[in-house]
C-alpha cells in the first residue's frame, strides 16, 4: 500500500508553522485536542492525533495502525528493522533482541557498570564547578551505557553519540541537504563494521548484551538484521534519557520544595522520572499508516493515510491529567504515554529508569554540593518530534 | 465462554464473558476493566497489567511462566503469592467463573 500524502476527505486542515512547533508544540496541541483532534497538518505530511484515549485506541490496534510506514526516512537510513515492523516479523526480531534490557538482567547485568560509568563520567567536571549537563554528562553517560548494553566494547562513548547524531539528523532530513546524507551513511557503515566483529566474538563467548542476545536467537536473525536493529536502538537511545534526565534536573534545581523533599526520601526519584516524561516527552509523536479504512475522532481515514501519533499531547490532555501542563509529582498515578503503548512499547523502559531515576540524577545531586543553575546561561527545551533542553548549565561548590 | 469476575479496588465487580484461550488482560481490556493498563499490549514486559487470583482458584491458575516471574518483582502494587500478570493467563473453560483482584495501582 503507498502512503496517502494528502487529507483525508473530511479531515479539518489546520496550519502548523513548524519553527513554532519546535519552540513549543504545547499551546497547538492544545488547541489541536480541544478543536481537531485529528487534524491534517501540511508542514508534517500527517494527520496528527492529539487525544489521550484516541492514541491509546490507536496504539492497541496494530492491524489498522501499521509501523510499517513506507517511504519513511528512518527506513532510508538504517534499512529494515524492528520498529518499523508489524505481526510476526516484529515479535521475532524483538524476542532476539529485548532479554538483555528486561529489568531483571538490569539489575543483575548492568546496574553495577551504570553505576560505574555515572562516577565516572561526573568525576571528569567534579573538580570544575561548572558545567553542561547535558554535554557533559547525560549524553556521554547515555551513550556509554548503550554501548554496554548493545555489547559494542570495541566503540567510545563519544562514537556512539556522534552516530546517533547523524542518524537522528538523517531522519529529520525532509530538506534532503546530502551532508547529512553523507554523515549519516559513514555513521551507519561505522556500526555496522563494529557489529560484525561483536558479532563474531559473542559467537564464541556469549556475554549477555543484545548482540549477543540477537546472535544466539532460537528463532535465528542475520548478521544484517542485527545491525540495523542496533543502528535503530543507538538512533533512539541516547537522545530520550539524556532529555528526561536534563528537563527532570532542571525542573527540581528550580523547585527547591521538590528537591528537598526527593533528597530525603529516594523512593521519590521513580515519580520525578514518570513525571518527567509525562511532562515534556522526550519522543513526542511517532508515525503509523493505516492498513484499511478506519474512522476516528470523527473522520473516516481512508486505508494508506499516514497518522502520528502525538503522544506528548496525550500526556498533556486534562480530561486524564489535572493543570496537566504543570510539573507535578504528586498528581494521581495515571499510566502516562512516553514509552508509547501496544507491541513497541519501549524496549529500553526499564534500562532508561534505572540509568535516570535509580542513579544517576541521586549521584548528580548528592554528590555536587550547591548545585544550582547558571542564572547566566540561557538553556532552553527545544523540538516536537524530540524534545528536550538543548543545554543545561549549572554551578557549584567545587571545593 | 468462561466468564471471569473482576474485584476492582473501590469494591464494585465487573463480569465479563471471553472465549477460551483468550488471555485474561484482553478480556479485561476489551471490556474496558478499569485498572487492567497493559501498556505493553500482552509481550510481559510492562509489568501493568497485575491481578491477585483469588485464594480459590491459584491452583487452577498455576503459577506465574519464566517470563512473567522476573517482571512480576516490578509491579507497582506489591507482590504477593498470588500475584500474576495478566496477559500471561489465557482463559479456558476450566477457569470459568475465575475471581481476580485488581490493585489499586499499576503505575
Ligand atoms: C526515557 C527514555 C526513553 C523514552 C521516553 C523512549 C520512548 C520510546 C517510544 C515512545 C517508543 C515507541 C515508538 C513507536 O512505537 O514507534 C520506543 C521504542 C523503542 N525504544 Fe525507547 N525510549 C527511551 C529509552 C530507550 C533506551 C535507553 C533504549 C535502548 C536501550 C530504547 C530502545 C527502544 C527500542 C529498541 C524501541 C523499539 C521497540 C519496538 O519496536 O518493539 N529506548 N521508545
Ligand atoms: S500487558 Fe504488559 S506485561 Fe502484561
Amino acid at each position: 500500500m503507498s502512503p496517502s500524502v494528502t487529507a483525508a476527505p473530511g479531515a479539518p486542515v489546520v496550519d502548523l508553522d513548524l519553527a513554532d512547533l519546535r519552540r513549543d508544540p504545547y499551546p497547538a496541541y492544545a488547541e489541536l485536542r480541544r478543536t481537531a483532534p485529528l487534524a491534517w497538518v501540511p508542514s508534517v505530511g500527517r494527520h496528527l492525533l492529539t487525544r489521550y484515549d484516541d492514541i491509546v485506541r490507536a496504539e492497541k490496534l496494530t492491524e489498522v495502525f501499521s509501523s510499517r510506514e513506507q517511504d519513511s526516512l528512518l527506513l532510508r537510513t538504517v534499512g529494515p528493522n524492528l520498529l518499523r515492523e508489524d505481526g510476526p516479523e516484529h515479535r521475532r526480531l524483538r524476542a532476539a533482541a529485548e532479554p538483555p534490557t528486561r529489568p531483571r538482567q538490569v539489575r543483575d547485568l548492568w546496574a553495577g557498570a551504570f553505576e560505574k560509568n555515572a562516577h565516572d563520567q561526573l568525576e571528569r567536571i567534579a573538580g570544575r564547578g561548572e558545567a553542561d549537563l547535558i554535554a557533559d554528562f547525560a549524553e556521554p553517560l547515555a551513550a556509554a551505557n548503550l554501548a554496554l548494553v548493545l555489547g559494542l566494547r570495541n566503540a567510545t562513548a563519544d562514537d556512539v553519540s556522534g552516530w546517533s547524531r547523524a542518524m537522528m539528523a538523517a531522519n529529520g532530513n525532509y530538506a534532503d541537504d546530502p551532508g547529512i546524507w553523507l554523515r549519516a551513511e559513514e555513521a551507519t557503515r561505522a556500526i555496522e563494521a563494529a557489529v560484525a566483529e561483536v558479532a563474531e566474538t559473542v559467537r564464541r563467548e556469549p556475554d549477555g548484551s543484545v548482540i549477543s542476545s540477537m546472535v544466539h536467537a532460537a528463532d535465528p536473525v542475520d548478521l544484517a538484521e542485527i545491525q540495523n536493529n542496533v543502528k535503530v536502538v543507538i538512533g533512539g537511545g541516547v537522545n530520550e534519557p539524556r532529555d528526561v534526565f536534563g528537563v527532570g534536573a532542571q525542573a527540581l534545581l528550580l523547585r527547591p520544595d521538590v528537591r528537598e523533599r526527593v533528597l530525603d526520601e529516594p523512593a521519590l526519584w521513580k515519580r520525578v522520572f514518570e513525571e518527567t516524561a509525562r511532562w515534556v516527552s522526550p519522543i513526542g509523536m511517532y508515525p503509523r499508516q493505516l492498513t484499511e479504512d478506519h474512522e476516528i475522532a470523527g473522520v473516516t481515514l481512508p486505508a494508506g493515510s499516514r497518522v502520528a501519533l502525538v503522544i506528548a499531547s496525550g500526556n498533556r490532555d486534562d480530561s486524564v491529567f489535572e493543570r496537566a501542563d504543570a510539573f507535578d509529582i504528586d498528581r494521581p498515578h495515571r499510566p502516562h504515554l512516553a514509552f508509547g503503548g501496544g507491541p513497541h512499547f519501549c524496549m529500553g523502559a526499564w534500562v532508561a529508569r534505572h540509568e535516570v531515576s535509580a542513579l544517576a540524577w541521586p549521584l548528580v545531586f548528592s554528590r555536587l554540593k550547591g548545585l544550582r543553575v547558571d542564572d547566566s546561561a540561557e538553556d532552553r527545551m527545544e523540538g516536537w518530534v524530540f524534545r528536550g533542553l538543548t543545554s543545561l548549565h549549572v554551578t557549584w561548590q567545587s571545593a | 465462554m468462561p466468564t471471569v469476575i473482576f474485584q476492582l479496588p473501590d469494591g464494585t465487580q465487573r463480569k465479563v464473558t471471553a472465549e477460551s484461550g483468550t488471555a485474561l488482560m484482553r478480556a479485561a481490556v476489551s471490556n474496558g476493566v478499569d485498572g487492567i493498563v497493559a501498556e505493553c499490549g500482552g509481550n510481559a514486559s510492562c509489568a501493568t497489567c497485575h491481578v491477585y487470583v483469588d485464594e480459590q482458584y491459584t491452583e487452577r491458575v498455576g503459577p506465574p511462566t519464566d517470563v512473567e516471574e522476573e517482571m512480576l518483582d516490578f509491579t507497582a502494587a506489591e507482590r504477593r503469592p498470588t500475584s500474576r500478570l495478566s496477559c500471561q493467563v489465557p482463559l479456558s473453560d476450566a477457569l470459568d467463573g475465575l475471581v481476580v483482584h485488581v490493585p489499586e495501582e499499576q503505575v
